[in-house]
């Protein structure tokens, strides 16, 4: 009892200091940043797939096995990103219509823009391997080549219809 | 440049050499059991992995170390019978080797990492034209990658 009165005397002051009192929270880690990027970039790839998988295309059947692996990636990623209660709020879902690009309405253009943008996407997560921890790392470079994966095969898609 | 890191990098490049070696034994039992027209595309692949080992033989003498040689044979993941077999096998022995490579990536050096990604990447692509899919993860576990900082990519001494 005696114990844990004297051990709560430094707490009870701390607190009547209020928060302030602990300190200034250590800068975020590149790799913060870089995860947020990462999560908006798979969001508005969703977008692409949902909005063509909806539209007349007929490409469902096609495309429908490559959105659920970019959903695999994002659910990944968001794993890695822990938002501390307080600050900057986790990327939103990209509302349709928005931030998310038009895409062709033919079986064709709507290819070749996934196409376009899974290899743009496979770029950019190779451009930042650099700057992040090890495993982030393995991680971005293994979903570049996922995303450079889907771009063959919508090529080798398109090629065939 | 530290010692620890050296060494990190020679036993990166080791295990990416071993993988390798590993999979162009397991190219040559695929190919046998191919038709002509995937044999010419296995073929194509071996010569690129071939001239792969080259370049890591290089890195690893640059770094002083005495690149590991091949072993006389590897066991198979698999029995192999048949071409189907071998297609199988093409596309396990690449997503092999993407994780081999992805070791490298864990590496503290931009300029092997980006070739560790650049190299699992034509992993990827190739386990894509041999099986006609593609993965989430490749060269990575799911649950791998789901392990946060505890994610470490392992090659197989053997197909």
């Amino acid at each position: 009892m005696l114990a844990a009165t004297v051990m709560s005397v430094p707490l009870f002051a701390a607190a009547c200091k209020g928060l302030g009192a602990l300190g200034t929270p250590p800068k975020p880690l590149p790799d913060v940043a870089v995860l947020r990027d990462a999560i908006s970039a798979e969001q508005v790839m969703i977008a692409r797939y949902s909005s063509v998988i909806a539209g007349p295309a007929g490409l469902a059947p096609a495309l429908t096995p490559l959105l659920g692996q970019h959903l695999e990636h994002l659910a990944t990623l968001r794993s890695r990103l822990i938002v501390p209660a307080g600050s900057q709020a986790p990327p939103q879902p990209v509302k349709s219509g928005s931030a998310a690009p038009r895409m062709p309405g033919t079986p064709a253009g709507a290819l070749t823009a996934l196409e376009t943008a899974e290899a743009d996407a496979a770029s950019s997560l190779v451009s930042r391997l650099a700057v992040v921890s090890p495993s982030l790392a393995q991680l971005l470079a293994s979903i570049a080549a996922s995303e450079a994966s889907h771009a063959l095969l919508l090529r080798q898609h398109g090629g065939v219809r | 440049m530290s010692g620890t890191a050296d060494a990190s990098k020679r036993g990166a490049l080791q295990a990416a050499l071993a993988a390798l070696n590993a999979a162009i034994y397991g190219y040559g039992v695929a190919g046998a059991h191919l038709p002509t027209t995937s044999r010419e595309t296995a073929q194509q692949d071996w010569v690129q992995h071939q001239a792969t080992r080259d370049t890591l033989e290089t890195m690893l003498t640059s770094l002083g170390a005495q690149p590991l040689p091949a072993q006389d044979a590897y066991r198979l993941p698999f029995p192999v019978h048949s071409a189907h077999a071998a297609v199988s096998l093409a596309g396990y022995l690449e997503n092999q080797l993407a994780a081999a490579y992805l070791g490298l990536v864990a590496l503290d050096d931009a300029r092997l990492r980006a070739w560790g990604a650049q190299q699992a990447q034509a992993c990827a692509l190739r386990a894509t034209t041999w099986l006609g899919r593609t993965a989430a993860f490749p060269g990575l576990s799911s649950r791998a990658s789901r392990a946060g900082s505890t994610a470490s990519a392992q090659p197989s001494r053997s197909p």
